[in-house]
């Protein structure tokens, strides 16, 4: 079943918006560019061929489901149309996608700028050639490397309990402990927090980015006597809005499939009280453990939508703040 | 995730493509060779007609969950089936109790359930329910499967609309199991079957008070819905009447109410201690983790708690009157309705739960045996302390039990899953006892179609 997107793989590693300029005529070798295309499409077809076995039939198989009712076990002579009705419950009568669409939306554009926050002064500190910056700039990555992995949520559990190694550390200073995890107050928050930690894939792209902008930039600006600060908000920034942009909406989408830490830190119960029911584990429930699959199909759907439309909504509004410094922004 | 990778809104088009038609007829030819094989996987396997030949080869996939020692029991036993029938081969697969139905839930609908599988009583009206079960009926009745040794209570529990969809593989009862090393360090008196439930809680507080911070005399059970359940049918009510609810939501408010004024009283942890517990795992338990005096178990994990603590265990009743017990199939074997042999599958069911040898090598770790010869052969051979207190104790209390209740019905599981979210809104302070019962109700409604 299609769970959410995978990002298709690029085909251009930028994200160039669309321009609202001139568009080329058709180029008169038109015809002779179109047995290239066919060759690529003959090299492409074992990737096709897994694209469509892989991510379109279940995908869209899924979109099938989410108008029926089917229930993961019984057998096909069971599945009865539905129309509209699971979406039609799901928007009307079920208030825990309310509530985990609600928490996801939290946990989402929380962690997501501060992640990225974290990213990039991390980044400005490790932009330098010095000795030992590498070393440093592995092992800010490291947390990244771990991943979504089940043993690193497994640590995060057992050092955000009650008794667990934060508390301990916080005793040291005279700090009262939390429940942290145990705490509806604060699960979240520690799901975020381990989020945050993982910093390192756009830190990696904010230095990549802060490689690119041209030094005489600075120069010129710190002959019109700006300082550091100012240097950076007038001449970093707006060159690395681009990049900014890039590992925004990458890490948006990420920040909303997240699930492995929720589903293992609360033992698959989105608990305590609910606290941590992100959306992706209460489809999850719903498929796999309550065995309403047309149901969770069309939770699938509306996640799908709901990532799209956000999506679509920062592109929207990159215009106003993406600078790209290679043409005119019109 | 990789930085290579970019979003799903990938670059505009910028340009409008024509596609000319023999490019367009290739990827259809993709397009089709790649769904056709798809949508022949996804019909229905039929049912092959089992093979005549009884000595012809057999091969059986078997699935249960439990930990390293059943494990290496269950395995023993089936090597011991395959030597008498060595046409068949079994092949087991285990795993832990979490994931366990998730795992037989995705492979089942892919239509390869296992040929017998592990179930408990959660579980066993899901898969009944929707005809993932094979129907044993007939082989109970031309005794292929022999059930006439075994418990009436025990069989009923295996049966569900008046078909025997599954054989219990062991009985047991709820127990309340207890750390009589720190009572006794305490100078308290440890649990009596019998007591009611201000007994045991005034008792409860006496021992918080007694072993000062950190200790709690009881687990709060508010959320678990086998304490609720018996505290229902020690007042003469039930759980589920049918798929219905049998009792009503002044009795949940009055639960929830209880358990308030217990912590109250100081008898039980606060709400983040509680909730560590919660999941039900041997190791996350209050007398395991040295938290709390008493935890609300099955009888047959003693041996196992014990095993996970220096301290040494007691076990007892549920407060409350002893009649709210009941003997429960702890677990069942239930068979695939798509296996090929069904014959074989009925056979295999028969000797896990009637064969002496197997019993000895089974022992009590999925309960009592059900077969009640092999019910006394196997407690005459028990080696481990505690296993021989677990048949004591359930052989002590038989005659004080009510009856059984019938197998909960469809949508038990996320019922248990809302009761434990609405009694935590209370124990967290979110919601009062009342509102949370309110909840309860509006939700299983919903539920329990």
């Amino acid at each position: 079943m299609a769970m959410t997107t995978k990002p298709a793989p690029a085909t251009t590693s930028t994200t160039t918006p669309a321009r609202s300029g001139a568009r080329r005529g058709s180029a008169p070798g038109a015809s002779r560019r179109h047995g290239e295309g066919l060759a690529g499409y003959v090299f492409l077809s074992p990737w096709l061929l897994g694209l469509m076995a892989i991510t379109a039939f279940p995908m869209l198989f899924s979109l099938y489901l989410s108008f029926t009712n089917y229930d993961i076990l019984s057998s096909w002579d069971f599945v009865e149309w539905v129309g509209f009705e699971n979406y039609w419950d799901l928007f009307v009568n079920d208030q825990t996608f309310r509530h985990s669409a609600q928490v996801t939306l939290i946990f989402a554009f929380v962690a997501v700028p501060l992640k990225l926050a974290a990213a990039l002064s991390v980044a400005l500190l490790l932009n330098r050639e010095s000795r030992g910056v590498g070393l440093f700039r592995s092992l800010f990555y490291l947390p990244s490397l771990l991943g979504g992995s089940v043993a690193l949520a497994l640590i995060w559990r057992a050092m955000f309990s009650g008794d667990g190694a934060f508390n301990d550390f916080l005793g040291l200073f005279g700090i009262p402990g939390q429940p942290w995890v145990n705490d509806p107050d604060w699960a979240l928050e520690t799901l975020m927090v381990l989020a945050i930690w993982q910093f390192g894939a756009p830190m990696v792209i904010f230095l990549a980015g802060l490689k690119q902008v041209p030094t005489e930039l600075y120069e010129a600006a710190s002959v019109d006597g700006a300082g550091k600060i100012r240097q950076f908000f007038n001449v970093t920034l707006p060159m690395l809005s681009p990049v900014i942009f890039f590992n925004l909406v990458l890490e948006t989408i990420n920040g909303f499939q997240g699930f492995t830490a929720a589903f293992v830190i609360s033992n698959g119960t989105g608990g305590p009280v609910d606290s941590t029911m992100l959306y992706t584990l209460y489809l999850y429930t719903k498929g796999f453990t309550e065995f309403q699959m047309g149901y969770a199909s069309a939770l699938a759907w509306v996640f799908l939508i709901a990532i799209g439309l956000i999506t679509v909504l920062f592109f929207s509004t990159g215009r106003f703040w993406v600078h790209y410094s290679d043409g005119d922004n019109d | 995730m990789h930085p290579a990778t970019s979003p799903t809104a990938n670059t505009p088009a910028t340009r409008a493509h024509r596609t000319p038609f023999g490019r367009r007829r290739l990827l259809r030819g993709i397009a089709a060779t790649a769904v056709v094989p798809l949508v022949l996987g996804t019909a229905a396997c039929g049912d092959d007609a089992a093979s005549s030949d009884p000595d012809a080869p057999v091969t059986i996939e078997f699935f249960w969950w439990g930990g390293e020692s059943r494990a290496a029991l269950t395995e023993q036993a089936l090597d011991l089936y395959e030597d008498k029938n060595p046409n068949v081969t079994i092949n087991p697969t285990w795993q832990a109790f979490t994931g366990y139905y998730d795992k037989l839930a995705t492979i089942s609908a892919g239509g390869n359930a296992p040929d017998i599988f592990q179930i408990d009583d959660n579980g066993l009206a899901e898969y009944a329910g929707r005809n993932v079960t094979l129907d044993l009926t007939p082989f109970v009745s031309s005794g292929d499967i022999d059930l006439s040794n075994h418990p009436e209570s025990l069989t009923q529990y295996g049966q569900i609309d008046g078909k025997q969809v599954a054989v219990a593989a062991g009985e047991n009862t709820p127990a309340m199991v207890y750390d009589k090393t720190k009572i006794t360090e305490l100078g308290l008196p440890v649990p009596e079957t019998g007591w009611t439930y201000d007994e045991f809680v005034t008792w409860s507080a006496q021992v918080t008070e007694a072993a000062g911070d950190g200790y709690w005399g009881a687990m709060d059970p508010s959320a678990d819905y086998k304490a609720l359940w018996l505290w229902l049918r020690s007042q003469g009510k039930e759980f589920y009447d049918g798929p219905q609810l049998a009792f009503t939501e002044a009795d949940l408010t009055e639960w929830f109410q209880f358990w308030l004024d217990a912590r109250e009283a100081g008898a039980t942890p606060p709400a983040d201690v509680v909730h560590e517990a919660v999941g039900g795992g041997v190791s996350d338990q209050l007398v395991v983790t040295g938290k709390g005096a008493t935890s609300f178990m099955w009888s047959n994990q003693l041996s196992e708690l014990g095993k996970s603590t220096e301290s040494e265990l007691g076990m007892v009743a549920y407060p409350g009157d002893p009649k709210g017990q009941w003997a429960r199939a702890s677990l069942y074997w239930a068979g695939s309705r798509s296996t090929e042999h069904p014959e074989v599958v009925a056979d295999v069911i028969d000797f896990l739960a009637n064969d002496p040898e197997a019993a000895q090598i089974l022992g009590v770790d999925r309960g009592l045996p059900s077969n009640l010869d092999n019910r006394e052969t196997v407690q005459a051979g028990l080696d481990d302390p505690y296993m021989t207190a677990t048949v004591e104790f359930e052989n002590a209390l038989i005659p004080q039990m009510g009856p059984a209740p019938a197998p909960p019905p469809q949508g038990h599981g996320p019922l248990r899953s809302t009761l434990t979210t609405v009694a935590e809104s209370v124990t967290y302070g979110q919601a009062s006892p009342a509102d949370a019962a309110a909840e309860f109700f509006r939700q299983a409604e919903a539920t329990l179609e």
